[in-house]
């Protein structure tokens, strides 16, 4: 099989349009949307394509690091605006998905699971960046909200003499599993109900199906690892947000 | 003379609310003595939660200071100081799981002599001890979350409308209790009520704030019916009406 052109990507319009046909046969208001969103996903994908070939070709570590400082900062807007009732939530996102990602793709080199090449690292970084992002905006609000919703439990604890800490143990649990969850159910889930992307992208590639396995097992576990460093961080950075050195819960945050 | 075990010195806090600075406590300054239970009333909105808020330093003060046996409260660590200072919630909020396990976890390795005690005190029976607290009524709730504040031994009490979010029907039991605990347990209670009646079964010691000042102290009956300030006179013609 050879890869799809750009002809073969207009025929494949076809099923935006049997899409479209029965979203508006349903009357679900969402046409316009999926006509915009086809042709926004059309003309980004073509311009990361174009770059990246770019970016592979002059084998810039800068060029890298630049293209990984992108994917974060842009990453870390859209989570920061679903992050409500905090002030500059972009700041928790941001440090939370850049020491999640990093931390997780410094492993991955330094092991030499995967060498320092764009063509490596900037597609396992889009991955990670993807899911860190879900992962920061999830647990921040969630944190958020269940701090303000709980304010007399843990004000309670708070007046009986225990730390912050311990005041908010369980919404700092439940907030970070939240960040945690779509992952450890991708885990469970993974190979019986659906074939993951990279999987499947190396074996319409040509890849051996071993193989193709072996490289989405480590994509898994990369992920978990930064899944994992960006909730915790952004619980961090979020509750610190909350609580005074005195203990108190805050009323503005 | 005895010495105060709690001093209030020209205390405020300031809030800004729709980009407005408003001070909702205002230059308080008052002397809290041992054994003896201080009712503070006034109208809703007049600072009276807020000025337990600050004794308890659940919020900051933004002037003045306050001082507990001679200290500044800020030289204790939070967590010891409000281990000392307890405060009781309009809404009693009761953590999962039973009674006894509402009272460990305000103090770890309560002997079941010390359980005992707490029950008793809190006029709670034996046989609830190992129940959850799901099913209780506000008024047991209520109890619970005495015996739970009791369970740190402090000694001095803030209690924040203790019987407002109550059927009215708990109202006499929880306020003998609040009367026996602090005869019993050399305690300071300052509680603070909307209701001037309570504050007269209640209290011999009354504080009257207005608009986040304190405008009135003294013997409660005083306060109440025979106030000197202006704003006194006012709240009483209010009541009246």
């Amino acid at each position: 099989m050879s890869t799809p052109g750009f002809l073969e990507v207009g025929i494949s319009l076809i099923l935006v349009v049997i899409a479209v046909v029965i979203a508006r046969y349903w009357r679900i208001p969402v046409e316009k949307d999926m006509a915009l969103g086809s042709v926004r996903a059309f003309v980004q994908l073509v311009a990361v394509g174009y770059a990246l070939e770019v970016i592979f070709d002059l084998q810039s570590p800068w060029l890298i690091l630049l293209a990984l400082a992108v994917m974060i900062i842009v990453g870390a807007h859209a989570a920061a605006g679903r992050v409500k009732d905090v002030k500059r939530p972009f700041v928790i996102t941001v440090t939370a998905m850049t020491v999640g990602s990093l931390v997780t793709i410094a492993v991955m080199i330094l092991t030499r699971i995967i060498s320092f090449e764009a063509r490596y690292v900037i597609p396992l970084a889009g991955m990670i960046i993807g899911n860190s992002m879900n992962a920061s905006a999830l647990t921040a609000s969630r944190l958020t909200t269940d701090l303000k919703d709980n304010r007399l439990a843990i004000e309670s604890a708070l007046a009986l003499g225990k730390g912050w800490r311990v005041a908010s143990k369980k919404y700092i649990r439940n907030s970070a599993t939240a960040g945690m969850m779509s992952m450890l159910n991708f885990m469970k889930t993974v190979g019986i109900v659906a074939l993951p992307g990279a999987m499947t992208g190396m074996i319409l590639a040509g890849a051996e199906p071993l193989d193709a396995v072996l490289f989405q097992i480590v994509v898994a576990y990369m992920l978990l690892s930064a899944v994992t460093i960006t909730s915790v961080m952004a619980v961090e950075l979020t509750i610190r947000r909350f609580f005074t050195r005195c203990h108190q819960l805050q009323h503005d945050v | 003379m005895a010495t105060p075990v709690l001093e209030v010195h020209n205390l405020g806090r300031a809030v800004t609310q729709d980009g407005r600075v408003k001070s909702i406590v205002d230059d308080i300054s008052y002397n809290f003595f041992p054994d003896k239970i201080y009712t503070i009333i006034g109208p809703s909105g007049s600072g009276k939660s807020s000025l337990l808020r600050l004794l308890n330093r659940l919020d900051e003060p933004t002037s003045g200071e306050v001082v507990f046996h001679g200290k500044d409260h800020c030289d204790y660590p939070p967590c010891e100081l409000r281990q000392k200072i307890g405060y009781l919630f309009q809404t009693p909020y009761l953590f999962e799981g039973t009674v006894r396990d509402n009272l460990l976890y305000a103090t770890k390795n309560l002997s079941d002599e010390s359980i005992k005690l707490l029950l008793e005190q809190a006029q709670l029976k034996p046989e609830q001890l190992d129940r959850p607290t799901d099913n209780f009524s506000g008024g047991e709730k209520q109890r619970v979350a005495i015996a739970r504040l009791l369970a740190t031994c402090p000694e001095v009490v803030l209690l924040d409308e203790p019987t407002s979010a109550l059927d009215p029907s708990y109202t006499e039991a929880i306020e003998k209790l609040i009367v026996d605990i602090v005869a019993k347990g050399k305690l300071t209670a300052i509680v603070v009520t909307h209701s001037p009646e309570q504050a007269l079964r209640i209290g011999k010691e009354a504080l009257l704030m207005v608009d986040g000042k304190l405008v009135e102290t003294g013997e409660i009956n005083q306060v109440i019916n025979e106030p000197q300030s202006e704003l006194g006179k006012l709240y009483k013609q209010r009541q009246l009406k």
